[in-house]
């Protein structure tokens, strides 16, 4: 029932390596072929009243914003790119 | 009995790390709470309040970067007439002198102090000394060669002291040279962790802001009693940060002052670097601890951070020690064994992955900055968290033996720049 001393260590050892390579499957994917747009980009000649009203912007609506305006954006970029051949 | 001795260090060492795990805890959750309650924004301060302000860019063999850092001077949004930009050619052996002396030659605000090649290299407390006495303005700010403020930034610092209680301001450091290799990419997460998260929760909560050294600054009147900066310590940021403090003034982070830096890109720099930081940051422990303990300017809570702060390049060593103990009492001790192992567990949480920012505490650093897939690299911060022991470890045996034999003798040893982050400057 008890398991020898040398499955034990196999075990371990096997462990242990999947547990770093789990680990730092992210960290390696990302600096095989980063997507990451750093660095962050300070920015110049921004009024603190427009600061203010960014941090207004609660930080998790900002990703749902950029949802909503690219469903919106789309429909009407394909209008837009329509408009040109309506031209006689 | 040396098994219980050194069971009761071991404890007291975990408790230790416990309370600097709680501290980064108490840190993450202040700015996660913060950024939640966005609306209730800091009342913006005296936006008329223009004083004069001095500039000093200590420079030793700059010319890849200080004509960028020059350029942007000329950039600068606040009125040239209350600007006096002085530049510290530390007796370089480059053409730093020539470039900053064309510079001068066309903007009249921008001034020149040449130190002879003797006078030179001392570190840039001296640097920044001579400079200090050359200035006239009331605020002093600070800024390293290799650095890219924003344009609006000696606004958004000099605002800050209309408060009359705050003596130093601190602006947000971002590396500039981050996509270059894996060492610029660590260091950028430990810095989004240390400022974006450490900084402005210390700030937010009244405990003690760091002054870092540049992209800050002083009023002159504090900076004048203070005596400047002290020449012998190799952390004279975290020295002035204290005398700050024990002066009854406060030092104020300002997170939206935001400026590149140009990263250290290899480990050898960043070794050199990281030793001389916990060198000085050990030798500043000694210095004010008592002081801080003492102070009747500081509250208990600014007691307690303060000497947390002094004495945070001590937990890579006390890691070391943690380990070099542990071991030994969970295969000796056996009748402990349960209460070994619970005790190891709070230090695999702290230490594995970050000494001085762990990585909960950059991952919420990251996200707040809008970048969720930097995140990804966080479990690498367990090679710079390695790194750091040997460095520290070894920072705290030569200040040992330096104090016993009675040499401090601190050597200088600055850190190259090769303007690598120029290429990622976009216009």
């Amino acid at each position: 029932m008890i398991p020898n001393l040398t499955s034990i260590i196999a075990i371990l050892i096997l462990g242990t390596t999947t547990l770093i390579l789990i680990m730092l499957l992210p960290a390696l994917l990302e600096l095989k072929k980063p997507k990451d747009g750093g660095p962050r980009l300070i920015t110049d000649n921004i009024s603190e009243v427009q600061i203010q009203i960014m941090r207004m912007i609660p930080i998790a609506s900002i990703e749902d914003e950029q949802k909503f305006d690219s469903a919106l954006i789309q429909p009407l970029a394909k209008i837009i790119a329509i408009l040109p051949s309506l031209e006689v | 009995m040396i098994l219980e001795a050194l069971e009761a260090v071991f404890i007291l060492l975990t408790a230790l790390m416990i309370v600097y795990l709680i501290r980064h805890y108490v840190f993450t959750l202040t700015v996660l709470r913060r950024a939640k309650n966005a609306q209730k924004v800091d009342v913006v301060a005296n936006a008329e309040f223009e004083p004069t302000v001095s500039i000093l860019i200590p420079a030793r063999d700059e010319e890849k970067v200080i004509g960028r850092l020059l350029q942007r001077m000329v950039e600068l949004t606040y009125p040239k007439d209350k600007l006096q930009v002085i530049v510290i050619d530390d007796g370089s052996s480059d053409s730093t002198g020539r470039i900053a002396d064309e510079y001068s030659s066309r903007y009249g605000f921008i001034e020149v102090l040449h130190r002879e090649k003797r006078d030179g290299g001392k570190g840039k407390a001296a640097a920044m000394n001579a400079g200090f006495k050359h200035s006239t303005g009331e605020i002093i700010l600070c800024f390293d060669a290799d650095y890219y403020p924003q344009k609006d930034i000696v606004e958004k610092l000099a605002k800050e002291f209309a408060d009359p209680n705050v003596g130093a301001v601190q602006g947000r450091v971002v590396v500039l040279n981050e996509p270059q290799n894996i060492v610029t990419r660590l260091v950028a997460l430990e810095r989004i962790g240390g400022y974006r998260v450490d900084q402005e929760a210390r700030n937010d909560l009244g405990l003690i802001a760091q002054f870092g050294g540049t992209v800050g600054g002083f009023r002159r009147s504090l900076l004048e009693s203070l005596g400047g900066w002290d020449e012998s310590t190799l952390a004279e940021d975290t020295d002035l940060t204290f005398r700050v403090y024990l002066a009854g003034y406060k030092v104020h982070y300002v997170g939206d002052a935001e400026c590149y830096e140009e990263a250290v890109d290899n480990w050898k720099a960043y070794r050199q670097q990281r030793y001389r930081w916990a060198r000085g940051h050990m030798q500043c422990c000694f210095k004010h601890s008592l002081k801080v303990l003492k102070s009747k300017n500081l509250r208990v809570k600014e007691k307690i951070d303060g000497l947390l702060l002094l004495n945070v390049y001590f937990m890579p060593v006390i890691v070391l020690v943690s380990f070099i103990i542990g071991v030994p009492l969970i295969f000796f001790v056996s009748s402990k064994l349960v209460g070994a192992l619970w005790f190891s567990m709070p230090i695999s949480l702290y230490s594995f992955v970050g000494n001085f920012a762990p990585f909960f505490e950059v991952g919420i650093g990251a996200y707040l900055d809008g970048r969720t897939r930097i995140q990804w690299l966080i479990p690498l911060l367990i090679f710079t968290f390695c790194y750091n022991i040997p460095i520290c470890t070894k920072a705290f045996l030569d200040l040992l033996v330096s104090k016993i034999l009675r040499k401090d003798h601190n050597i200088w040893v600055k850190t190259s720049h090769l303007g690598n982050g120029n290429s990622y400057i976009m216009h």
